[in-house]
């Protein structure tokens, strides 16, 4: 249990609050009187890459959060279960390929042909919906997806054995994305790398996605999905989700994590002409229907970010 | 061999399927002594059944260029070489014939089968001629004065379901990629095993006589309205048998028809007994279906040509207490009929021309039920055409709704394999029911209850229904939506 942050903190500049894990901000947020005036404003998340070793007891050599990775791995049985707690993610799953279409024709990998196929890093692969669909594709070469929790590869190992298909192109590694060596020469690197639902569920995620944006070759995509620290996205994922409804595990979410698509513009847009333009796809789950496309809905709940690195 | 495949490697690709191929050889080397056990083969469609839906959504696959590098296998317990020889003279036409709505068509030429028919055998009609056999009402099913003449006038056409299989099988050869088990029997269909390298667990075998296995990622049951198939998956057919057969037959008459051969017109009459209904084929031909009870139709079927001829004269003409008269005698309708017709007033432009012949060795029968599947899709199954569903043919709607399921299945697949998504899993094949089972769910409704609307020969249903047949004729709207219904554009509706 990490020690419960003082109201001083909200006197910190803002920069270094940004670099607290995100969930500390909670109770300082709700306890602020200015933030119960100004509901309209949610706690700003500036991105920093300092993991902040004085303001953080517990070393961070890796991305990862273990209560994040208990949690999941609990979810490891039903994770592959179409009516489980994880139908809103494979009800998904075929809009990450649109999205990656959309962003693989809006400006396509240079001196890239279709016969090259392409080659995929799934980071945080959880049970594998995502991979297994990528390492389908018969555009696909190569498909290595890694996630930190040994008991949920184990689910996605079992998965991917009943599809003789997916032998030939997937390979699953238990890794952090600190963990997995780096290709040194560049062109070895990703075509994509997805990050699927993850960002939220990371402490620090400025260091996190320097990290994970060093795997991408040049001119391939970085493409990830979150969800809008909002007010919309606090009933509608906590809330409605997971504690009316039910239909998201209760837990799966902190709120205070959630990373806005204007911060992580100006996360890509301060790397000094590393990454190219953004370009985001807001999308909302209407129950009995499934996931829509809503533009604009990227500043409110779920959204799509692809960004591409420079050649 | 990887760079090879590239880019359009098979779904289950060769080297995966290689490799089970060499284990299989290691074990059947292993266990020689005891057992001959063939590995399955490992497929990714094994469609079982080679009518038209099976056929159809094979041709749509292999048609796709997202689809046509899936690993297909057909098994039908006919002869396939012979289907696809199939020929008959101009003047013969095989009994067994279906309506084929404009949609249906659209479908057919958009895989590419529809220039394999024999175009010359088919025959387009443009209006429709239904009434009461008891009241008289009527509905004329033709097309407004204002209608555009461009956008087609043809409500459905007519063929010979043979001519269909042909043409598809054609396509299918042309198109190739598709591995054929003609005369091919299904013993039976279990599921496969786990092995160091692969869990088989959830796959369909298919078990054909000789030994041979074909393990299917999605195994489809086009194999008609007892179909194993569906009993493998466990899914349940409920509905009722109407206690009637179709009595079939291809007929020849005095002229092209009353419109020449520019209108064809096809004429369903509504008699206590079901509804017979005569369409027109080529020149002077046309087909009979009458669905009658069981004992009207073995008299029927034995009857001489002669007194068969005068039986089908009298269904479109007689009142229902002539025919049913006439159905007890055991020969001698011919001169019954003569007799009866000069006391019978009608009007002769307002039914079929006179039949003058039935071809022979085309009288026969079926019986008819409605049947419904409580779901098309189970883990790794779907459902297509009369497995799914069997409906009363008297809207001509059967093949066009099995045309219907393969045309949303084969785009459910083509939607799953480019977001690849696994073809076989419940959860991919979802859009497919969602899309078709309510709309065939009321297609089936209303054909059951017209049946069983004009089955009463008396009682207060009968002032009631010819009011409602009149005011259909009456009601434009209404006559558009059934018209729309009968060419199979009003489905899209729902």
């Amino acid at each position: 249990m990490r020690p419960s942050p003082g109201p001083a903190l909200r006197h910190l500049p803002r920069a270094l609050r940004g670099a607290q894990p995100a969930s500390r901000a909670a109770p300082m947020a709700l306890s602020t009187p200015a933030a119960q005036q100004h509901p309209q404003a949610p706690p700003r998340r500036t991105l920093t890459t300092t993991p902040a070793a004085l303001h953080n007891p517990s070393p961070s050599s890796s991305s990862v959060n273990e209560t994040e990775i208990s949690h999941f791995s609990a979810l490891a049985s039903s994770w592959w279960d179409p009516h489980g707690p994880s139908r809103p993610l494979h009800l998904m799953n075929p809009l990450r390929h649109d999205f990656i279409q959309r962003c693989l024709t809006s400006s396509p990998i240079p001196g890239h042909t279709p016969s090259d196929g392409l080659r995929y890093l799934d980071v945080g692969c959880g049970g594998g919906i995502f991979a297994e669909s990528a390492a389908r594709l018969p555009s696909t070469v190569s498909v290595t997806a890694i996630d930190p929790s040994p008991t949920i590869l184990t689910v996605a190992r079992a998965h991917a054995k009943r599809d003789p298909a997916l032998a030939r192109t997937l390979t699953y590694r238990n890794e952090t994305i600190e963990s997995l060596p780096l290709p040194a020469d560049p062109a070895e690197r990703f075509d994509i790398v997805s990050v699927f639902e993850v960002v939220e569920h990371v402490d620090y995620p400025a260091a996190f996605l320097d990290r994970v944006g060093e795997f991408v070759k040049p001119g391939g995509w970085l493409v990830l999905s979150t969800i809008a620290r909002t007010w919309v996205s606090w009933v509608t994922t906590n809330l409605v989700a997971e504690d009316l409804l039910g239909v998201v595990p209760k837990g799966t979410h902190d709120w205070y994590k959630y990373v806005n698509e204007r911060e992580l513009r100006e996360y890509f847009g301060q790397k000094g002409g590393m990454w190219g333009e953004v370009k985001v796809m807001g999308v909302i789950f209407v129950p009995g229907l499934g996931w829509r496309e809503v533009r604009g809905s990227e500043k409110v709940g779920n959204y799509f970010l692809g960004v591409q690195k420079a050649a | 061999m990887d760079l090879v495949l590239r880019g359009r490697a098979a779904y289950v690709c060769r080297s995966c399927t290689q490799r089970v191929q060499q284990q299989a050889l290691q074990l059947r080397r292993r266990t020689f002594a005891t057992s001959a056990a063939a590995q399955p083969d490992i497929y990714d469609v094994v469609c079982v059944g080679g009518g038209p839906a099976g056929l159809s959504l094979l041709t749509a696959l292999r048609a796709n260029p997202v689809t046509s590098h899936l690993r297909i296998a057909l098994v039908e317990a006919q002869d396939l070489a012979k289907v696809r020889s199939w020929k008959l003279p101009p003047d013969r036409f095989s009994n067994r014939c279906s309506s084929l709505t404009p949609s249906s068509v659209q479908f057919l030429d958009q895989i590419g089968a529809w220039s394999h028919l024999e175009r010359d055998r088919v025959q387009a009609y443009q209006e429709m001629q239904v009434w009461d056999g008891v009241t008289g009402a009527r509905i004329e099913f033709d097309w407004a004065p204002g209608a555009d003449p461009a956008a087609g006038t043809t409500i459905a056409y007519m063929n010979e379901n043979l001519n269909l299989t042909s043409g598809l099988l054609k396509r299918l050869e042309e198109l190739g990629g598709v591995s054929m088990f003609g005369n091919a029997k299904v013993e039976s269909i279990s599921y496969g095993e786990e092995t160091e390298e692969v869990d088989l667990r959830e796959w369909p075998v298919v078990h054909l006589a000789g030994g041979k296995q074909l393990s299917a990622r999605l195994l489809v049951g086009a194999d008609g309205a007892n179909s194993p198939v569906r009993s493998f998956a466990g899914i349940e057919a409920r509905g009722w048998d109407y206690n009637r057969h179709g009595v079939v037959a291809t007929v020849e008459l005095e002229g092209e028809g009353w419109g020449g051969d520019y209108t064809k017109i096809a004429y369903q009459r509504f008699l206590p007994t079901g509804p017979v209904a005569m369409l027109p084929l080529p020149g002077n031909y046309s087909t009979l279906v009458w669905s009658t009870t069981p004992g009207n139709a073995s008299l029927l079927k034995s009857l001489s040509a002669k007194d068969f001829t005068a039986m089908v004269n009298a269904a479109f003409r007689l009142s229902p207490t002539d025919l049913e008269y006439m159905h007890k005698q055991e020969s001698g309708q011919a001169d019954e009929y003569s007799w009866r017709l000069e006391h019978t007033p009608f009007d002769s432009r307002a039914v079929p021309q006179t039949v003058t012949g039935v071809q022979e060795g085309t009288v026969a029968s079926f019986p008819l039920k409605l049947r419904h599947a409580d779901t098309y899709i189970g883990e790794r199954v779907a459902l297509v055409g009369d497995a799914a569903h069997t409906i009363h043919p008297l809207a001509g709607q059967g093949l066009n709704q099995g045309q219907g399921d393969v045309q949303s299945l084969a785009k459910t697949i083509e939607y799953a394999v480019s977001h690849g998504q696994d073809i076989g899993v419940a959860m991919s094949l979802e859009p497919y029911v969602s899309e078709r089972y309510a709309a065939n769910h009321l297609l089936l409704g209303v054909c059951d209850k017209l049946h069983k609307l004009y089955s009463v020969g008396s009682g207060p249903l009968v002032p009631l229904r010819s009011v409602g047949l009149s005011a259909v004729n009456a009601l434009g709207p209404l006559k558009t939506f059934f018209m729309n219904q009968a060419a199979g554009n009003g489905i899209k509706v729902f």
